[in-house]
């Protein structure tokens, strides 16, 4: 079905009009969503995930919890309504065990879990539609659920798929493309430049893995300022209703407020 | 059903000793039947055939709290004789619930509620006095299976009201595919000339020949302006309206902490025909504790009330929806 499909043009267009190193449109929503203490939602294209941050808290059962660090916990939930076919994916599925699993891997090393000692950071992913790049959606929103949770990061995590057409390598694949192409998706750290994640399930030579791995680490580059840019917004927000909060009223203690906003700034830098 | 939020002793009495003081005080200042805000937004899924996310007592300064719960339709094909199809079509309601709504419940308790949900919402829905009449598409033969999903994404209290909303939006947002029967007929080797399909003269026959009707194999989706029909009798979809009862008091839109305190509850669905006076489609006494029975009929006859008034304000919501995506939408098409 999808082989009749045009992956890139004459003309260097793919089909859905983009260049070749073209990024989906991002959006980034950080406001704050039921009882969580932190959670993101960000689209990329069509692709949309929302993310739900719980802790540093008590861990679940008292077993899981480690002595000298922060146990994280994710779980992911696919919409049974988030693909053309419906189709309900239970937890217990392989694909979604996989697909937390792999978050799971990624931020551990990230988050400074060393400074809540037996405590749990649970990370509830739910994908609302899908369009490739699932994963990372999840990661950059996760990144981004984290920080407005004001868990302590090394390091903001942003991840992109890169795909290889013939010798030329696209990235930020939609499904179209993502089942016609080998593709690996790279979660790298902008200010190192490290990177914690590369995942492959189709064949790719491996002459092109360098060059895709290159080019994922500049879109992480990309998609970090991006990321910068929407925290900062939020921070910008809360400081100001800060510097409002003593004229309006000082009963129900700012307390709280000021320490939260205090860590903020202290991620950002 | 597990305590979903605990409550120390002295809470629990600080709120019922409110309700029950004259006035009756409740802790963000509502009267005893008052809703809390209610967000409703439709078309939120553009893969779904109808969709609506629902916002109960979202916090206006902080914009966090509150129940929300998405709500979203699909249809698929169904074959009637040889797969599990009905003729006429069949409702499959699903309600999930995010562990972010939860956090703390295990996964085994989260799957008890979430089937619990699903069972009541189900019950009701699928009922054969609410089934639309346009979900077959060739008797006999195909028919659409109507999938809905729930999720609740968080629970601020009153999942029931907000989960029969939900659903109401997201099956009056549903629009079904228009059908058209396909027929095939092979040539008569007997005729010389080619015969059309359609006008099919045989000697032996005759017009007024009813016995064979001709049954058509398959369908096809014919072009059409609009994504399909809305289902038939899409003003029916129940409404559920929960009396949160203490002692002799009762109340509406319980937030979670109010709902630990004073947990018996009777749940009373409610569809409003248009033609005729409103029907009950189901009642659930949930929770423990007793009730007198004259003391129902009352309370019946209240949350009747109720929603009346809950169904109205959700029809104006709907239709300005239906406006705007419909009618407004294609304006500043045609205005482009």
């Amino acid at each position: 079905m999808s082989s009749r499909v045009e992956i890139l043009n004459d003309g260097g267009y793919r089909s859905d009009g983009r260049r070749q190193y073209e990024l989906r449109d991002i959006s980034i929503d950080l406001s704050p969503r039921g009882t969580a203490d932190g959670s993101a939602l960000i689209t990329h294209g069509l692709t949309e995930v929302m993310v739900d941050v719980f802790g540093p808290k008590e861990a679940k059962s008292r077993g899981q919890s480690v002595h000298d660090r922060a146990t994280v916990s994710v779980e992911v939930g696919i919409m049974p309504f988030s693909t053309g076919e419906r189709r309900k994916r239970n937890r217990g599925d392989k694909r979604v065990l996989e697909l937390a699993a792999s978050i799971r891997q990624t931020f551990e090393p990230i988050i400074q879990t060393s400074l809540y000692p037996r405590s749990e950071i649970s990370i509830f992913v739910h994908i609302l539609q899908q369009d490739g790049g699932l994963l990372p959606a999840s990661i950059n929103a996760t990144t981004l659920a984290l920080l407005t949770a004001g868990i302590p990061l090394t390091d903001y995590v942003t991840a992109m798929t890169c795909g290889v057409h013939s010798t030329t390598s696209l990235l930020d694949l939609t499904i179209l493309e993502e089942n016609d192409l080998p593709h690996l998706t790279v979660a790298s750290l902008p200010r190192t430049g490290k990177v914690t994640l590369v995942t492959m399930e189709t064949r790719l030579h491996a002459e092109r893995v360098t060059e895709c791995l290159k080019i994922a680490g500049e879109a992480g580059k990309i998609l970090h300022k991006e990321m910068k840019k929407a925290v900062e917004a939020r921070t910008q927000k809360l400081a100001q209703a800060m510097e409002m909060a003593p004229k309006v009223a000082v009963v129900g203690g700012g307390s709280g407020g000021v320490g939260d906003v205090e860590m903020e700034d202290e991620m950002d830098t | 059903m597990a305590n979903l939020t605990s409550i120390s002793k002295s809470e629990k009495s600080y709120i019922q000793t409110a309700l029950e003081a004259v006035p009756p005080l409740r802790e963000d200042g509502r009267a005893l039947y008052d809703f809390r805000a209610v967000l409703l937004a439709t078309g939120v899924a553009p893969l779904a055939n109808g969709s609506a996310r629902i916002n109960i007592g979202k916090n206006p300064e902080e914009g966090a709290g509150g129940t929300e719960i998405l709500a979203a339709t699909k249809l698929e094909v169904e074959t009637v004789d040889s797969g599990d199809g009905v003729d006429g079509g069949r409702i499959v309601c699903t309600v999930t619930c995010s562990p972010a709504a939860y956090p703390l419940l295990s996964m085994n308790a989260l799957d008890e509620l979430q089937y619990d949900y699903t069972t009541t919402l189900h019950q009701v829905l699928s009922h054969p006095s609410l089934h639309p009449r346009n979900l077959g598409i060739l008797p006999r033969k195909k028919s659409w299976l109507l999938n809905l999903d729930l999720v609740v994404l968080s629970d601020a209290g009153n999942v029931y009201d907000a989960m029969f909303m939900a659903a109401r939006a997201a099956l009056w947002d549903t629009k079904v595919p228009i059908t058209r029967a396909v027929q095939y007929t092979a040539k008569k080797s007997s005729s010389s000339k080619p015969v059309d399909e359609k006008m099919d003269t045989d000697e032996s026959s005759s017009g007024f020949d009813t016995r064979q009707i001709p049954s058509a194999q398959d369908f096809d989706l014919p072009d059409y302006w609009d994504e399909g029909e809305v289902l038939g009798g899409r003003e029916l979809w129940p409404l559920a309206v929960t009396l949160n009862i203490h002692s002799s008091v009762h109340f509406l839109d319980a937030t979670s902490k109010e709902e630990a305190a004073a947990p018996l509850k009777m749940m009373a669905a409610f569809a409003f025909p248009s033609t005729s006076s409103p029907t009950i489609q189901a009642v659930r006494l949930l929770g423990p504790g007793e009730l007198q029975h004259a003391r129902l009929q009352t309370l019946l006859s209240e949350a009747e009330r109720f929603g009346q008034e809950m169904y109205d304000a959700l029809e104006i919501k709907l239709r300005d929806e239906d406006f705007r995506r419909n009618h407004k939408a294609r304006n500043r098409f045609a205005q482009r």
